[in-house]
């Protein structure tokens, strides 16, 4: 900690200011300037910066630990690579995750796995237990739901992610999904969080409506303190004064984070931006910016969608921006989706 | 030639004048050390502003008397890490002091 001291501070204030800091057993590094006096702290003892910054005659604390420790890149300098049977997260490979906002059919989801899949898509996304602002809005279809996610993953060789709202809900997830999400409402939901702690299934951590990068990594710091060490990190945009787009989508997250962090970082473009004619630029955009995937909402009939469906692409929207993602990804030396996909010409 | 031959001959000389230092530095540490444990005894704190600015401008004094490159900030600067190093001697003896007197009294 760096304890700068205003310009006019007093001899009396300075002293007083390493009294305090000596008495909590911290060692005192004090360094006279042309115009101002710096205090270095360093040791063990525990100290607030905040009432430090309370004292007469302190311009600023400044910390330079920081709060969590597990999800630090301090703690871990390799990047984390979660691996889930021949899935690797983290890695060279750009891994994106599609599918629609909630199980509604089993022919919705079976076509929308067959869609996401031909396009590249390594795991299907998709609800049965729905958060949503309002509880007149539909909540999801429940472990039925789970049911239809898990055959259509199966069916087209995916991987499944779903969220998990509730810690009551962890068991019977746990049963059919691969990847447990967290959404932005329940980011710092602490008892849910220590209870995925408990789990060894790798859990998508999305980022809080208005939480900051600090708050996001000890939300995660959580889930790693409980000994599950898969947390993959999801940007899906932050709420600011503007009102044309759903939220602000935050890509400045990705640089950030990869320095702060070893956890993988993904985007989720289709809440960030809440119209799904803007989703296409900011995926390229995270993938350009180095994110390690995707989640984007995918429906084979988003007009019909009982959720979400202004921020679905259509399947052949996310086929073109497959496409588009295969030739920014080489750029920054990262791939996408290895193995050849059959190309097809899409209805609409 | 002649000037790699002063580069080497002055170097020597700071090699033997960091000598003389370090052996100094570690007679005050010592001195620092014994007045921590009297000031324990005595119930006295570790950090003394009066003291430290007594010292700072002491040695302030001594410098001006010599009249070389280095300025009475300097010095000061100087000084003021010797005796950060000083308090935290005195701080680590004390934190050995309480533990063991803890120890004992289990």
């Amino acid at each position: 900690m760096v304890v700068v001291m205003k310009e006019r501070a007093s001899d009396t204030e300075v002293e007083a200011v390493i009294a305090s800091l000596v008495e909590m057993g911290m060692d005192v590094h004090r360094s006279t300037g042309a115009s101002r006096i710096v205090l270095g702290v360093v040791g063990g003892g525990k100290v607030d910066p905040r009432l430090i910054e309370l004292m007469a005659g302190v311009h600023e604390v400044l910390r330079i630990t920081q709060p969590y420790k597990l999800a630090s890149r301090t703690f871990k300098p390799d990047d984390t690579i979660i691996t889930i049977g021949d899935l690797r997260i983290g890695g060279d490979e750009v891994i994106v995750i599609a599918g629609p906002c909630s199980a509604e059919s089993e022919e919705q989801v079976h076509a929308t796995a067959a869609a996401v899949k031909r396009a590249g898509a390594k795991v299907l996304r998709g609800g049965a237990f729905k958060p949503r602002s309002s509880p007149y809005s539909f909540q999801g279809m429940g472990e039925a739901g789970l049911q239809l996610l898990r055959a259509g993953a199966n069916a087209h060789d995916l991987k499944l992610v779903t969220e998990v709202m509730d810690a009551s809900q962890i068991e019977v997830i746990g049963r059919y999904a691969d990847i447990y999400q967290v959404g932005a409402r329940n980011m710092q939901n602490f008892t849910l969080l220590r209870e995925l702690g408990r789990t060894r299934k790798p859990i998508l951590l999305k980022r809080g409506i208005a939480a900051t990068m600090e708050e996001w990594l000890l939300s995660a710091e959580y889930i790693l303190a409980g000994g599950n060490t898969d947390v993959i990190l999801c940007e899906r945009g932050i709420r600011t004064f503007e009102t044309f787009t759903r939220n602000t989508l935050d890509l400045s997250a990705i640089p950030i984070i990869k320095e702060l962090s070893h956890l993988p970082i993904f985007v989720d473009p289709s809440h960030g931006m809440g119209r799904r004619d803007k989703v296409a630029p900011m995926a390229r955009a995270a993938v350009a910016a180095g994110a390690d995937g995707l989640i984007i909402e995918v429906h084979n009939d988003p007009d019909h969608a009982m959720s979400d469906g202004a921020q679905s692409m259509f399947p052949s929207q996310f086929d073109r921006l497959m496409a588009e993602l295969r030739i920014i990804a080489p750029a920054i030396g990262r791939s996408i989706c290895l193995e050849p996909v059959a190309r097809r010409g899409w209805a609409r | 030639m002649a000037a790699q031959l002063n580069l080497d001959a002055l170097r020597d000389e700071i090699d033997k004048i960091d000598e003389v230092i370090v052996r100094l530095l570690d007679s005050r540490a010592r001195c620092a050390f014994s007045v921590g444990r009297l000031k324990h005894q005595l119930g006295r704190p570790i950090y003394e502003p009066a003291r430290e600015a007594a010292v700072i401008a002491h040695v302030r004094q001594v410098n001006e008397r010599l009249g070389g490159p280095l300025d009475g900030d300097a010095v000061a600067r100087l000084y003021e890490r010797i005796m950060d190093e000083a308090r935290r001697i005195q701080r680590l003896e004390a934190e050995r002091d309480a533990r063991e007197q803890k120890e004992g009294k289990e």
